[in-house]
């Protein structure tokens, strides 16, 4: 798995489960990849806020 | 309720016009449209206000409204909503982008950061302002689309049927609107 391919992964996540391959798949490209769990991390902040700000959360103020 | 607090809530809504508006145009990206339904949205805010029971922010229950009037919109004018192939470019469509972030190898072209996360409110609005600026900048087609997605929680299935979509051209689209929102947010946030 290739950096480009766990990034259509954290997007098809948004919009479907994911497999058990590929979560699997993913973790062990995370385990070996710092960029790729900078980039990871990024996402995981950037749909939190994205979530808060469109109101599907109530921590926006 | 008693009128003083009647009037601070008006007050409250009142301030929210404009988030009620920017979010407006980032989903219908026309300004007339958009008006319109802040419009409506103000005025059946002011009007339901007595309802609003304080479980959630004010914030949250205004754009309830809204989203709950631009899905209105969205069943009742299907026909009006453009149909993406015509208005959005065929590599809009359908190409990845992906050399703007990956090298030949498909690995990422460049270190990536984590990010501090937005813990208190003032530095959260400072986050939703950037991913405001952020979202304004993304193609129209592509735009409205991940908001269709991301905040009217539209299924992929429904938007593909709306918009006369391909399946793997809504996955792109979704996926490039998301790739282009991080790396804009990277750039305006960044590891401050």
């Amino acid at each position: 798995m290739t950096c480009e391919d766990t990034t259509w992964l954290v997007s098809d996540a948004r919009d479907r489960e994911l497999t058990a391959i590929e979560l699997a798949d993913l973790s062990h490209h995370l385990a070996s990849c710092e960029r790729c769990r900078g980039a990871s991390q990024q996402f995981s902040v950037l749909f939190r806020q994205l979530d808060a700000y469109l109101a599907k959360t109530d921590d926006g103020g | 309720m008693n009128p003083n607090s009647t009037a601070t809530v008006s007050d409250e809504i009142a301030s929210l016009r404009p988030v009620v508006h920017r979010l407006a145009l980032l989903q219908l990206r026309d300004p007339a449209s958009a008006e319109d339904v802040t419009q409506e949205t103000m005025v059946a805010a002011m009007e339901k206000q007595a309802t609003f029971q304080g479980r959630s922010s004010l914030r949250t229950w205004v754009i309830a409204i809204l989203r709950f009037k631009i899905l209105d919109v969205h069943r009742h004018r299907k026909r009006q909503w453009p149909r993406a192939s015509e208005h959005a470019p065929a590599d809009e469509l359908q190409a990845t982008g992906a050399d703007e972030f990956f090298d030949s190898n498909r690995r990422w072209a460049a270190p990536k950061e984590p990010w501090s996360d937005p813990s208190d409110q003032v530095r959260s609005q400072q986050f939703f302002g950037i991913l405001e600026a952020c979202m304004t900048k993304l193609p129209s087609t592509m735009g409205r689309v991940f908001l269709m997605r991301e905040w009217l929680e539209l299924s992929p299935a429904e938007i593909c049927a709306d918009l006369e979509l391909s399946p793997g051209n809504l996955r792109v689209l979704l996926y490039r609107a998301r790739m282009q929102l991080r790396r804009c947010v990277e750039k305006n946030w960044g590891a401050r």
